[in-house]
């Protein structure tokens, strides 16, 4: 996404760019998780992570860029 | 295609020996490639003691005994039964007496390709149809939560198959739509009115919306406007999406295989059932996967300038 | 996403959507919905309402081959039975071992293929087309063509690999040992979707404007350092968008499979979806298998987000 002016105050925190990659990594590591070979406690968790990741996406989505 | 041209950036033009050996490698690996289709072409010609010769043989007496097969279903019979029959009629009446067989009647093949045609068809025309009408709505004017609708419709198009399959297996059932055309056609549609609406917004989008606004000073209304000057001017899209969605539906085996069985069956979940006397009747699976197959090849030639727009959404147009 | 309107609109022109004057009849804003409004319901009908109701059933004991049984709600119990099952997680693992294989091949090669029809040599438009031919054929005839050409004893495959090794080819079997049955779908896999990437790769390689290496030129960068610095960079965003497309198709695959192997031997190739099948469509586990589609959905779902930011990424090059 290209970078949008810089807004001040409240603006700032609600900017979607690093809400928008918080959620992708959470749902990275969701996807990470449910396929990786090693423990089993992370594929439990997999799925609770995923889906934080897509609310959060969905939410955000919402957010002025 | 040609965005370097050659004289004035001769600095990154790739030199001789350099695009010899690309050219090598390329088609070298274009014929690796090719091999397996060339072998399910070639072993729909042989016969099946050919077929599951060993060492394979790539130089054989070419039979049609393939191509019968897939048509009919036959009986084996004693020599002395066919030794009593008259004449036989056309060549794959020969040829199965050859085995001691005679046809007993018609192959299901026939069908489950008429069903794919109907369904691949239906299910195009119904997608486009509702595709460019959607597509010119999403291009043209402010439709509110927009970018959450055309991600909710793309999104559709991403949904594994047999999850989608489980609930729709049920309502069919509720519904009566089990083992229909008309429920194949629904589903298919479905599916592919997400790309085509991706895809139809891509080429109206570069219509320059100039057009519909002369027309509209000169005293058209909107939807003479959509019809007499945007439709036009996307014919070339409207083709494009449309061969993308026959092909899909074409293509089509998780929904197919779980959601028909007879009366609905398309082609590819009856090609891997075709069975002969002990085991696959390899030649006829030939033979059905080469007819099957021979439409997808025109397509994609006819295709080729937008197979990139095609896989990816419209995103990338060059 | 709103990305992605900008683009759009700034494509169409910068006019104002609504010429009140020169419109006559219906206006724009019903217009906009009557053209809309029937494809928002055929997905409402065919994908939103199933998805609720799979996302109801995942929370009942309903069998779809028992009808009429009792329905008794067992709240997120599948859920929890799922992500603790080992069986399941096994499934996941052969999952993962078929996408990340197929997508390594298929990135290394695709992009290998893409670099060198970039070279431009005479021909390349035709070939390129031939190249492509695989990934338009329907994954399930691919599969059961396939399974011919690795037949042990008569198959092609077994008959070149021996040709080439010296191996017997009736010592190994692509499809029915345990060790190999995960590498033979990630072959067919591999010859079928590499164009794929090489067609977007090749794309990538095409947006990069000349006058970048031109510039590299008069700094006298060697190839090798141009290749690094200018062109894997400039062509990631296209990399990144075959890896995810490929990774999404691949994390579903299902009718190749099936047709291969239908998990075998054993459960070495149950990828996620032929488990699905098999809990829902043999097992009759209505309820526990809407759970499990559920799971597989979200994660789909959140993967196609990730991919959609990226497209809008690609488009705006």
């Amino acid at each position: 996404m290209s970078e949008s002016p810089q807004k001040s105050g409240v603006g700032r925190l609600f900017r979607r760019g690093p809400w928008e990659i918080a959620a992708t990594l959470f749902i990275a590591a969701g996807v990470l998780m449910l396929l990786q070979p090693f423990a089993l406690v992370l594929y439990t968790y997999s799925f609770i992570t995923t889906l934080i990741g897509v609310v959060m996406f969905v939410i955000v989505s919402k957010f002025p860029e | 295609m040609n965005a370097r041209s050659s004289t004035a950036h001769s600095v990154v033009e790739p030199s001789l020996t350099s695009r010899r050996v690309a050219s090598v490698l390329v088609i070298v690996y274009a014929f690796v490639t090719l091999i397996p289709l060339f072998w399910i072409f070639a072993t729909g010609f042989k016969t099946p003691p050919d077929s599951i010769s060993y060492p394979p043989k790539v130089i054989f007496e070419p039979s049609l005994e393939g191509y019968c097969n897939l048509f009919t279903t036959r009986t084996r019979q004693t020599s002395e039964y066919i030794a009593q029959l008259g004449p036989p009629e056309g060549i794959c009446d020969e040829v199965t007496r050859r085995r001691e067989m005679v046809i007993a009647g018609t192959s299901n093949y026939a069908p489950r390709f008429i069903n794919s045609v109907i369904i691949a068809f239906g299910s195009t025309f119904l997608s486009v149809f509702l595709g460019v009408m959607a597509a010119y709505g999403f291009s043209r004017f402010k439709v509110p939560l927009k970018d959450d609708l055309l991600f909710f419709i793309l999104s559709t198009r991403m949904m594994p198959p047999i999850a989608v399959a489980i609930p729709i297996y049920l309502m069919y059932r509720e519904l009566g739509l089990s083992d229909t055309k008309l429920g194949m056609i629904l589903l298919y549609t479905a599916v592919n009115v997400s790309l085509a609406v991706w895809l139809l917004k891509g080429f109206i989008d570069e219509i320059p919306r100039e057009y519909e606004e002369a027309a509209m000073i000169d005293g058209y209304t909107r939807l003479q406007a959509f019809r007499k000057v945007v439709l036009p001017q996307a014919t070339t899209g409207i083709a494009a999406t449309a061969i993308f969605c026959l092909i899909f539906a074409w293509n089509e085996y998780a929904f197919a295989v779980l959601l028909t069985s007879g009366d609905a069956q398309t082609a590819p979940p009856f090609i891997p059932t075709i069975i002969g006397e002990g085991g696959m009747d390899w030649p006829a699976v030939g033979a059905g996967t080469t007819l099957f197959l021979i439409p997808i090849f025109i397509f994609t030639i006819l295709l080729r300038k937008h197979l990139l727009r095609g896989i990816t959404f419209g995103a990338v147009r060059k | 996403m709103s990305k992605l309107n900008e683009i759009a609109d700034r494509a169409a022109g910068a006019t104002p959507p609504s010429l009140a004057g020169a419109v006559r009849g219906l206006s724009d804003k019903s217009i906009a919905w009557i053209f809309i409004a029937p494809t928002i319901i055929l997905l409402l009908a065919i994908n939103i309402f199933p998805l609720i109701w799979t996302i109801y059933l995942s929370l009942t004991n309903y069998r779809a081959n028992r009808p009429n049984a009792e329905l008794k709600f067992v709240g997120t119990e599948h859920y929890e039975k799922i992500l603790t099952n080992p069986d399941i997680w096994a499934a996941m693992q052969s999952t993962a071992h078929f996408v990340v294989w197929t997508i390594v091949l298929q990135t290394v090669i695709g992009f290998t293929l893409a670099w060198l029809v970039d070279r431009k040599f005479r021909g390349h438009g035709f070939w390129t087309t031939v190249i492509l031919l695989p990934m338009m054929l329907s994954p399930a005839v691919v599969g059961n063509f396939w399974k011919f050409l690795y037949q042990p004893q008569i198959g092609l495959f077994n008959y070149i690999i021996s040709f080439f090794t010296g191996a017997e080819p009736s010592s190994f079997e692509m499809l029915g040992s345990v060790q190999l049955a995960p590498w033979a779908i990630v072959i067919v896999d591999t010859w079928m979707w590499t164009p794929y990437v090489m067609l977007i790769c090749l794309a990538g390689l095409r947006s990069i404007p000349d006058y970048i290496y031109e510039a590299a030129e008069v700094d006298r960068a060697s190839n090798w350092r141009q290749f690094w610095s200018i062109t894997i960079p400039m062509c990631l965003p296209f990399i990144m968008l075959a890896v995810l497309f490929r990774g999404i198709e691949n994390f579903k695959m299902f009718d190749m499979v099936n047709l291969l192997t239908g998990g075998g031997p054993g459960s070495t190739t149950e990828v996620a979806s032929i488990t699905l099948k098999r809990e829902a469509f043999e097992k009759w586990r209505t309820g526990f298998s809407s759970a499990f589609a559920i799971i597989l959905f979200v994660t789909v779902f959140g993967l196609a987000n990730i991919y959609v930011k990226a497209l809008n990424k690609v488009k705006s090059r």
